[in-house]
Order: structure tokens, then C-alpha cells, then sequence
């Protein structure tokens, strides 16, 4: 479960790419047509110098995304010989001249990762639990999405993945995504304003429901030892092995509570959407002008000059005035949408 | 444990800033090898002038006379130093030289975008097409030009820092005479690089402190042209002093990791010592080469004092408007809440307010007694008042103080220059921030400096310009001739310069730059925040302009006393 976090699915996906070249006199190989095409994706314009750059990140046409990743495995990395304890294979007569064998990936695969809202409308607030369907449909929506306001792009770099082939609509995309999304394991979110409650392990009571059967059990098993057969007027043979029996059945739930509790999704933050984000930008930069330019005014000019700001940049609104996604600054008007 | 360091193989201006030792006076020469032969030569003659770090005996009484065998002061001192490219042509072997930093072996003109010198809202493309460094004194607009095969690359710096003739504003002859001596020794094979200065006239880069007129007396002064006073805060590191200075050296300039104020780490500053991470700063091979050298970039920052004039006049006229106090408080305290110290050097972590900072003032009797009033003698002169000041500067009490009890910047904003440049214990993670009304914050007792110490850097040069505060403007020649010392330039002097000085994410004041240092030509804005229990609002300054630009400069090696026997021999041998 752990593409859901915070409201947020991080999603993670795995797509083969054709092995060879296709039938073309310039016998560039369909790898290095995916690497082209990523090549030339144009970024988005995120430093002062490309802020009038021409084209901006294809990804930035949407309200989805807060962070995106392409790029290409070629293969498994080797990390060198796996490392034994050299005694232990000096018994067992292991020649370590020989080599291990060495894992390999089947082809080269392109990777697309991606930190979205966990909706499928934009707009809508970030859920805190989502089922397995209903994370499905919000893979689904982003796809759409992605496809609907940048197909060109995707037609152009997944043409040479595995399977691709005749696709042409949102949901043929969707549907092509979904056989290449694999688990995400470790999410990382980094909004928090303040922190929300976290789903702390009760680890004295855990360890409790443990422990006490356990320590029963083996002092049953031990008075038995020493001919002590009842206790109480129970058998403590009896006794010890129900004692242990319980020991295990409490060990396997205290795992797979302390598991299921970690896979828990934390509940979204505030403000923690793509749309609010961006209108926080905004209100930020705005703020800090209207601060400078009404410096020293009367109370009566600076209250008034408050209710214009409020009039036009609307900081409740979360549909705008706002940035663009994929700018740097709010400076210039066109990099404001919703005015 | 007291580190022995060996004093005689060190340069003497990795360990001694030589204006703090009465060297008013600096001359910086750059020279271009053009056969190594002949380098290596120079490098010899030259090696046999080095001042060292070895420290000197105290200078004989009057009557006595000096004893031959004992080193005292000089009366001119002599540093060496070499650019990447001067190595190349000195014929270091590719293997010791592949082993140097990429940032050294880059050089500075190529790191002008990440320090900020170049104009960083200009693509690569469009600044070349400016021809971004037109402004750049000659010397250094030649150096390492792409494509002209190096014929007029910077290959080596010699600095001659000279004592001052008492009372004048005159460096000793024995400064013009070693110029003449190092100059003869270059000959032939190793050319004198001129076009310092803004029309390249100059055969060096000169310098000089800016001297104070006590009624027709000179005496050097720790300002520069903008009249702050400058260089107070250097880092301490083990080794540097023996060990009963060091313990009141270290105050303020050291590392604080909760015993108090200790030594900064050696490694942090020489090369072939334990540094800051608890192992050797990378070097390359032989060890011996590297060993007690280290790294420096050469600036000279050229201060635009008439521009500075015109906005702060513009600020401080509105200041007092919204803060509602006069001219005199107004200026004084926009001055200081730009530094993060009062003109005179009290920092604002001791007197926070303008009322404060006169009352220390008055204890301190950095004020003359107005002669009218001063009896027969007693009272403050001028020049008590203005010793009292020195002295001051340069006891611990000036640099013993903290951020972590002021995290909101209500005495020294947070922002300010000081604050960037050596941020001590203001960036613990775990330091606790809260304004109360009566405007009370966290005293943050166990703060520690741990986010600092590895961005330390020491700071070596002297004003240039005039030596006097007659008016100047943006077109006079004035400004900081700077040498930032240190182990890594990347880890230290740029990162400092590129996140601290250009940026300021880190002090929570977005795009905003250092008010002093930072370039302004799209971030104006400095915040000064208010004490809520004056009921005022905080003050944005949001008119900067660009007060110092760079005019040049480059990265240097400062080689050992070993080192430089090793070039100057030809035997230096990685395997």
C-alpha cells in the first residue's frame, strides 16, 4: 500500500523497451530512440536564466504532477561479488576464483516515476485512504491526463517500449501503464507545515502479549523438568505448551500488526495539493510586494490597499489567481493563470 | 591535546592575517611562466624570500640590539602561490595534478556563474555574447580565455604585505626593494602580467588599510571604503597560536560542540590534517606535495561607495519616516542592520538597539569627552576613544556572542551580512523559535555550531583605493583586495559565497542576498525585523543595488615551504 501516502499516489512504473533496431537505414536502436526522445524533452523553466526560454516541461501542462522522473535502466547494476564470511566458505570449499552468476535484466526498461494528488478530478480534496480500485482510478485519471495534454510526447518515447504498439487513445495509455506499474516501497513527502498524528506502534503492550505467555511457558516447562508435573492443580507440562502455543499465535499477530500499521498512509497535510501549492507561491511573492509598497501608509491607505489585494489575488480561492506550474516566479504576467 | 603544527614549512599568510599585524600595506604581483625551466628558477630564488608561519620574537627593547640568530617581524613579507594552469606549466606530473579539485583546475572565471559574478538570469550563450566580464580589470578579462592557448593565463601570485613608516601613510623602502629584487629574478622565460586597475595601467594590485587623521597624525584603521570595520570574526584553528593565547583566541572564533568555544579542526585550512569529519581532506600524490599547503581565491571586490551612498541615504529617509526616529538613528541603525555590526565594530548580538549601542558605547569610552567640558587633561582624547574602539575589536568580548538566543533576528536580522558569512549556532536543527509579545525568545543553551564549521573560511587581503575617507564614487578605484583561505574552495568559500552570500533559503529569506556582498541587480529586499514589544512593524529595505562586484581573480595553491623546494627542483613524483 505504500503508493498511497499523505493524499498523495507516488507511482512507479516499469515499461520494456524493444530490443534491436527497427528496419531503418539509420539503424539507431529503439533504446536510443527512448533516450532521444527524453533528451529532447524541453525542462521546465526553473532557474532565472531559462525563465524566457521557449518551451516549457510537457509535464507542466497539467495540475496533477508535483514531481516527475523518466529515464532509462539499461540493466541490473553489479555490485561486485556477494560478500560471504571467507572462513565459513574456506570449510565449506568454496573457490571464490570461480565467478557467481550475475543477474541481468531481460531488456533495457524505461522508468517513469512520478509524485501525484490522489485524485481524479482536479480540484478535488486529497483522500486519506484510497482501496486498491480506487488507487487503480487514480493511475487511470493521471494517464488520462498526461495523455490528453501531452500525447505527442508519450506516443513519441513509449513507440519503442514493448507493447505500445497501436495505441491511441487516453485510455489505451491507461490501460498500457497499468500492466507496467509496480509498488513503490518508500515514499518520501515533503509538505508537512505541522506534523499529523502518526501511527505510533504500542510497543510495550506488543511486547507484553509476547512476553508473558513466553515467560509461562518456559517456567512451566522447566518445574516439569525438575518433577514438578502440576501446579495449581494443572499440568504444568500441558500448561507450558498451551503457554508457548500462545507465545507463537501472539508473536505472528504482533508482526503483522506492526506491519499493517506501517503501511498505513499518513493522512494528507494541509495545503498539500498542486493547486495550493502553486497559489501559496503565488500569495507569497504577492504578499511580500504588498508589504514593501505599503510601507508607512496611513491605517486608513493601508487598509484599503488590504481589501484591493484581497479583491484581486483572492487567497482563499484555490483555482486562482495563482503560478503556472513549471515557472519559477510570479513576476511575469504570463506566468500567472486564472487571473 | 595542543596540535604542534610546523610553523617553518607553512606560509605565514595561511596562519597570520598581516594587516591585523601592523602590515598596512600590500602589493600583489602575477607573473606568466613561459618556460619551465626558467619558472622552476624563479620558484627557487623566490622560495628563499617566503615569510613563514614561525612565530616571531617579541621585537628587542630600546637600547637593545637585535640578536641575529632570532626572527623577529620583518618589515616586508613575501607569500607564493599558483594557479592550476601555473602547476601545468611548472611541469607538475598529470598524475599530481589529476588528483588537484576540478575547481581549482576550472578556475575561477569559469565558476563566475555559480558565484554569482556572472549574471545568472543570462544563459551561457547570452552572457558571452555581454561579454560578461568587460568590467573585470584587464589581467584577469586575459586570463583563461578559451581558445587563445593561455599566452596570457595568471600562473603565479606573490603578495608583499610592508610595515608603515610611523605616522605617514608611506610603506617602508624595503617594500620597493623586494618588489625590485623578485622583479630582476623573473628575467627572462617568466613575464610580469600587468593590467591591474580598471584601465590596466597598473603593474600590480596595490593596497592599503584606509588610515584615520588624528590632527594631522595617520594611523592605519580596520575599515574598509564603505566604512564598516572589517576582519574582526577569523576563524581559530589548532596549532595556530600557542596554547595560552588560543584560550582566549578561540572566543568566538572557534567551533562550539558543547565544551565551549574549542579550536576549529586544522584540516579545515591546511592540507595533510585531521579535518572537520574526522579524516584528511582529499589530497593528491605525493602526500608531501600537499602537505601544510592549501587553497585560496584571490577577489578583488571592487565597492560601488557612491552608488551604497545614494540608497542608503533613500532608505534611511524612509526608515525613519515608518520607524519615526531621526536622521542620525535612522542611519546608524540601517548601517548596522545591514552588517549585522555598528559601524564601530560592537556586534548587534551585544547592543541590538540604537539606544543600546550608545549607552555601550558611552561605558566603553569609545566617545571622546567634548574638550570644552574635559579639565586639564582629563577626559577621552580622540585618540584614547579611538583605541578604546580597537582594543575592543580586537579583544574576545567583540566576537563572543551567538544567534541560536535570537533566531528571529530581532537584534541581528537574520539576513544580515554577518549572519550569512559565519552563521554559528543559528542553524541547529533542534533550535527552538518563538517570539513572545514582550518580544522574549528560546535561549537555545545547547546549541551548537556542527552546520558551520565545515564552511569556515579564512580571510586574507586589505582594502584597496585611497587610503583616506575623502569622497569616492562607483567610477574610483576602491574596493577589497580578498584572499578566502581553505582546504576545499568548493566545500567552503563557494558554497558560502553560492548558498549563504547569493542565496538565502538557508535563513529563511527566499531569493534574498547578503545586503552587503550579494549582487542586487533582481533581489533588493532586506528584512529587518522589529521587537513586537516596540509595536513596530518590520522594516524592508527594497532598493538595493550592487554594492560589490567582483573585478577579477583567480584560484590558487599555496604550496609548503616543502612543496615549493619540490617544484622549484623539478622532483615532484606521484608514484
Amino acid at each position: 500500500m505504500a503508493d498511497l501516502d499523505t493524499g498523495h499516489i507516488f507511482l512507479t512504473t516499469l515499461a520494456p523497451i524493444k530490443s534491436g533496431t527497427p528496419v531503418d537505414p539509420d539503424s539507431t536502436s529503439y533504446e536510443q530512440r527512448v533516450r532521444t526522445a527524453l533528451a529532447e524533452l524541453p525542462t521546465s523553466r526553473q532557474s532565472p536564466a531559462t525563465e524566457k526560454a521557449k518551451y516549457n516541461s510537457p509535464f507542466a501542462r497539467n495540475l496533477r504532477n508535483h514531481f516527475v522522473r523518466m529515464f532509462v535502466i539499461d540493466d541490473a547494476i553489479y555490485n561486485g561479488r556477494v560478500q560471504e564470511n571467507a572462513l565459513k566458505l574456506t570449510i565449506q570449499k568454496v573457490n571464490t576464483i570461480t565467478p557467481q552468476p550475475v543477474d541481468t535484466l531481460n531488456c533495457s526498461y524505461l522508468v517513469f516515476n512520478a509524485d501525484i494528488d490522489a485524485i481524479t478530478k482536479d480540484g478535488d480534496p486529497l483522500p486519506t485512504n484510497l482501496t486498491p480500485e480506487q488507487q487503480k482510478e487514480v493511475r487511470r485519471a493521471y494517464a488520462k491526463e498526461v495523455w490528453d495534454t501531452m500525447e505527442e510526447e508519450i506516443s513519441r518515447i513509449y513507440n519503442n517500449c514493448v507493447g505500445f504498439d497501436g495505441i491511441d487513445t487516453g485510455d489505451g495509455f491507461a490501460d498500457y501503464l497499468e500492466k507496467c506499474h509496480v509498488e513503490t516501497l518508500m515514499p518520501f513527502h515533503d509538505y508537512y507545515l505541522k506534523l499529523p498524528k502518526f501511527h505510533t506502534l504500542p510497543v510495550t503492550p506488543l511486547l507484553a502479549a509476547v512476553a508473558i505467555p513466553a515467560l509461562v511457558g518456559v517456567l512451566a516447562l522447566v518445574l516439569w523438568l525438575f518433577g514438578m508435573t502440576s501446579v495449581f492443580g494443572m499440568s504444568s507440562l500441558l500448561t507450558g505448551i498451551v503457554a508457548l502455543g500462545l507465545t507463537f499465535v501472539a508473536a505472528k499477530f504482533g508482526i503483522s500488526y506492526a506491519l499493517k500499521n506501517g503501511a498505513k498512509p499518513l493522512p494528507p497535510a494541509e495545503y498539500d495539493d498542486l493547486p495550493s501549492v502553486l497559489k501559496s507561491i503565488y500569495i507569497q511573492q504577492k504578499f511580500a510586494d504588498f508589504v514593501v509598497e505599503n510601507q508607512g501608509v496611513s491605517d486608513a491607505d493601508l487598509h484599503k490597499a488590504f481589501g484591493a489585494f484581497m479583491a484581486e489575488h483572492k487567497p482563499d480561492d484555490r483555482t486562482g489567481p495563482m503560478q503556472k506550474p513549471g515557472v519559477i516566479s510570479s513576476s511575469r504576467p504570463d506566468n500567472i493563470i486564472n487571473a | 591535546m595542543t596540535r604542534e603544527l610546523n610553523l617553518n614549512d607553512i606560509q605565514g599568510n595561511v596562519t597570520r592575517a598581516y594587516g591585523r599585524f601592523s602590515f598596512p600595506f600590500a602589493r600583489y604581483y602575477f607573473f606568466h611562466i613561459d618556460n619551465a625551466a626558467a619558472g622552476r628558477k624563479f620558484v627557487d630564488e623566490v622560495r628563499k624570500l617566503i615569510t613563514t608561519a614561525e612565530r616571531w620574537a617579541p621585537a628587542p627593547g630600546e637600547g637593545e640590539k637585535p640578536v641575529d640568530s632570532v626572527n623577529y617581524k620583518p618589515l616586508v613579507t613575501t607569500n607564493m602561490a599558483f594557479t592550476f594552469l601555473g602547476l601545468w606549466a611548472l611541469e607538475i606530473p598529470l598524475r599530481t595534478l589529476q588528483g588537484m579539485p576540478d575547481v581549482f583546475a576550472e578556475g575561477m572565471k569559469e565558476r563566475a556563474f555559480v558565484l554569482g559574478d556572472r549574471d545568472q538570469t543570462l544563459t551561457e550563450e547570452e552572457a558571452e555574447k555581454e561579454n560578461w566580464c568587460a568590467h573585470w580589470d584587464p589581467i584577469w578579462q586575459k586570463n583563461r580565455v578559451r581558445g587563445a592557448g593561455g599566452k596570457d593565463d595568471v600562473h603565479i601570485w606573490i603578495s608583499m604585505n610592508a610595515q608603515c613608516v610611523p605616522g605617514t601613510v608611506d610603506p617602508v623602502p624595503e617594500l620597493q626593494q623586494r618588489i625590485d629584487q623578485i622583479k630582476a629574478l623573473a628575467g627572462s622565460g617568466v613575464r610580469l602580467m600587468t593590467g591591474n586597475g580598471r584601465d590596466g595601467k597598473a603593474e600590480c594590485q596595490e593596497a592599503s588599510a584606509v588610515f584615520e587623521d588624528f590632527g594631522g597624525m595617520k594611523v592605519p584603521s580596520p575599515k574598509e571604503h564603505f566604512g564598516f570595520t572589517d576582519g574582526i570574526g577569523d576563524p581559530v584553528f589548532h596549532g595556530q597560536y600557542p596554547e595560552e593565547q588560543m584560550k582566549t583566541a578561540v572566543i568566538g572564533r572557534g567551533k562550539m560542540m558543547g565544551n565551549g568555544w574549542e579550536p576549529l579542526a586544522t584540516g579545515e585550512f591546511i592540507l595533510g590534517h585531521p579535518d572537520e569529519s574526522q579524516e584528511l581532506p582529499p589530497t593528491s600524490r605525493p602526500s608531501e606535495f600537499m602537505h601544510n599547503g592549501t587553497y585560496m581565491a584571490y577577489r578583488k571586490l571592487h565597492e560601488n561607495v557612491g552608488t551604497f551612498w545614494e540608497v542608503v541615504d533613500a532608505e534611511v529617509a524612509q526608515y525613519c519616516k515608518v520607524m519615526d526616529v531621526d536622521e542620525e538613528e535612522g542611519r546608524e541603525t540601517i548601517l548596522a542592520k545591514m552588517c549585522g555590526r555598528w559601524t564601530d565594530g560592537v556586534p548587534l548580538a551585544v547592543a541590538g538597539t540604537y539606544a543600546d549601542w550608545r549607552a555601550f558605547r558611552k561605558k566603553m569610552n569609545f566617545e571622546p569627552t567634548d574638550p570644552e567640558e574635559a579639565k586639564d587633561g582629563a577626559g577621552v582624547s580622540p585618540f584614547q576613544a579611538y583605541m578604546n574602539q580597537i582594543n575592543y575589536i580586537k579583544s574576545p568580548e567583540a566576537s563572543d556572542f551567538r544567534y541560536a538566543d535570537d533566531m528571529a533576528g530581532l537584534k541581528c536580522p537574520v539576513g544580515a551580512h554577518m549572519r550569512r558569512v559565519n552563521t554559528r549556532d543559528y542553524m541547529d536543527p533542534m533550535n527552538k523559535f518563538s517570539v513572545a509579545d514582550d518580544g522574549s525568545q528560546p535561549e537555545n543553551p545547547d546549541a551548537t555550531t556542527a552546520l558551520n564549521k565545515r564552511r569556515r573560511v579564512l580571510r586574507r587581503g586589505l582594502p584597496y583605493g585611497p587610503p583616506n575617507f575623502d569622497s569616492k564614487d562607483d567610477k574610483t578605484e576602491q574596493g577589497v583586495a580578498m584572499m578566502l583561505l581553505g582546504t576545499s574552495l568548493f566545500r567552503q568559500f563557494e558554497f558560502v559565497q553560492q548558498q549563504w552570500i547569493q542565496y538565502g533559503l538557508d535563513f529563511h529569506q527566499g531569493n534574498n542576498t547578503d545586503p552587503l556582498l550579494g549582487n542586487h541587480d533582481h533581489h533588493k529586499r532586506h528584512t529587518i525585523p522589529s521587537d513586537p514589544s516596540t509595536g513596530k512593524p518590520p522594516y524592508v529595505m527594497s532598493k538595493l543595488k550592487t554594492f560589490v562586484e567582483c573585478r577579477g581573480g583567480d584560484y590558487f595553491f599555496i604550496p609548503s615551504m616543502t612543496a615549493l623546494r619540490m617544484i622549484a627542483m623539478g622532483i615532484v613524483d606521484p608514484t
